[in-house]
């Protein structure tokens, strides 16, 4: 299974159908390891056939004007809302990637969203996970969306 | 729902077979801590039956002590294995919590733990309720163990 393109196609399907904005996807990153600054990382545990998390890291700025749009309102300050939109699309793009993946005849079950904020903070994943991280350029910056997960026995 | 007793008897345990350390619980938090500053934070989802995450958070130096503990080494930074270790005790205190929830372990199942850590970071879910926030004293500290987690009808 292509899992770079079942990220981009959950992820452009939300932002396409539910956000309204542009979001063109990059050719996959291949750090490891991940740092962020003033960014909102919203985070969702998977099991079942493949388990793993998905997230999705977002520089203030773009979290904000992902807000806005998914709302329909002027966002400028990172609050309760935007912690809940992003939260929200990472739990979006796992319920599309759980379709894609039945698709494949492997089962997922999700668990709830978390988001992570704050002036910096370093996001670690297990050493035997395999990592699938794909950039998606919008007006306002860069976002990241990022796959990890490891084969169920 | 309140799951006070169920974090109380998996920390304890983990923590006296596994670490060799001896935890007390305090009472549980009235409002859930959502700021961290020189922290770290293990957390792993949970699906099936139940849906949420379980997350386990101390501050640098306790998470420190708490992994020389655990893995027999000295360690002086947050480096890689304090960050392995913290995913590997949510993933620990997730396991036992779901045994304490259902016989059947196919009913609840764990995914991939995941570590947080950094200078100042907030940590922030929906929705807000069915959590519990339950701090443990150790000789080396405080930590605390939160719990969000919502039947599934």
């Amino acid at each position: 299974m292509d899992f770079s393109a079942a990220i981009i196609d959950a992820t452009s399907d939300v932002f396409s159908t539910m956000i309204m904005l542009d979001a063109i996807p990059g050719s996959p990153l291949t750090e490891k390891m991940l740092s962020f600054n003033e960014s909102i990382s919203g985070m969702l545990g998977f099991s079942g056939d493949i388990k793993g998390m998905l997230r999705i890291h977002c520089p203030d700025r773009v979290a904000m004007a992902i807000t806005g749009s998914l709302l329909g309102m002027e966002v400028d300050q990172i609050d309760d809302d935007v912690n809940d939109a992003i939260g929200e699309i990472a739990n979006m793009v796992a319920g599309g990637l759980k379709v894609n993946l039945a698709k494949h005849n492997k089962s997922i079950e999700l668990s709830i969203p978390t988001a992570i904020g704050g002036k910096f903070y370093t996001v670690h994943s297990l050493a035997r996970a395999e990592r699938v991280t794909i950039p998606f350029a919008m007006a306002a910056g860069q976002m990241l969306v990022e796959l990890e997960f490891v084969s169920a026995k | 729902m309140n799951w006070e007793q169920n974090i109380i008897a998996a920390t304890t345990e983990i923590f006296s077979t596994m670490l060799m350390m001896e935890v007390t619980p305090g009472a549980p938090l009235q409002e859930r801590n959502a700021n961290y500053k020189q922290s770290i934070t293990g957390m792993v989802g949970i699906a099936g039956l139940f849906k949420g995450m379980l997350a386990i958070h101390a501050p640098a130096d306790v998470a420190m002590a708490i992994t020389t503990n655990f893995l027999g080494l000295e360690v002086d930074s947050i480096n890689a294995d304090v960050k392995d270790a913290f995913g590997e005790l949510a993933n620990m205190l997730g396991g036992s919590i779901k045994a304490s929830l259902s016989d059947n372990s196919r009913d609840i199942q764990l995914s991939i733990p995941s570590a947080v850590c950094g200078e100042e970071y907030t940590l922030d879910y929906q929705p807000r309720n069915h959590c519990t926030t339950m701090p443990f004293k150790s000789a080396e500290g405080i930590f605390l163990v939160e719990l969000q987690l919502e039947q599934q009808v």
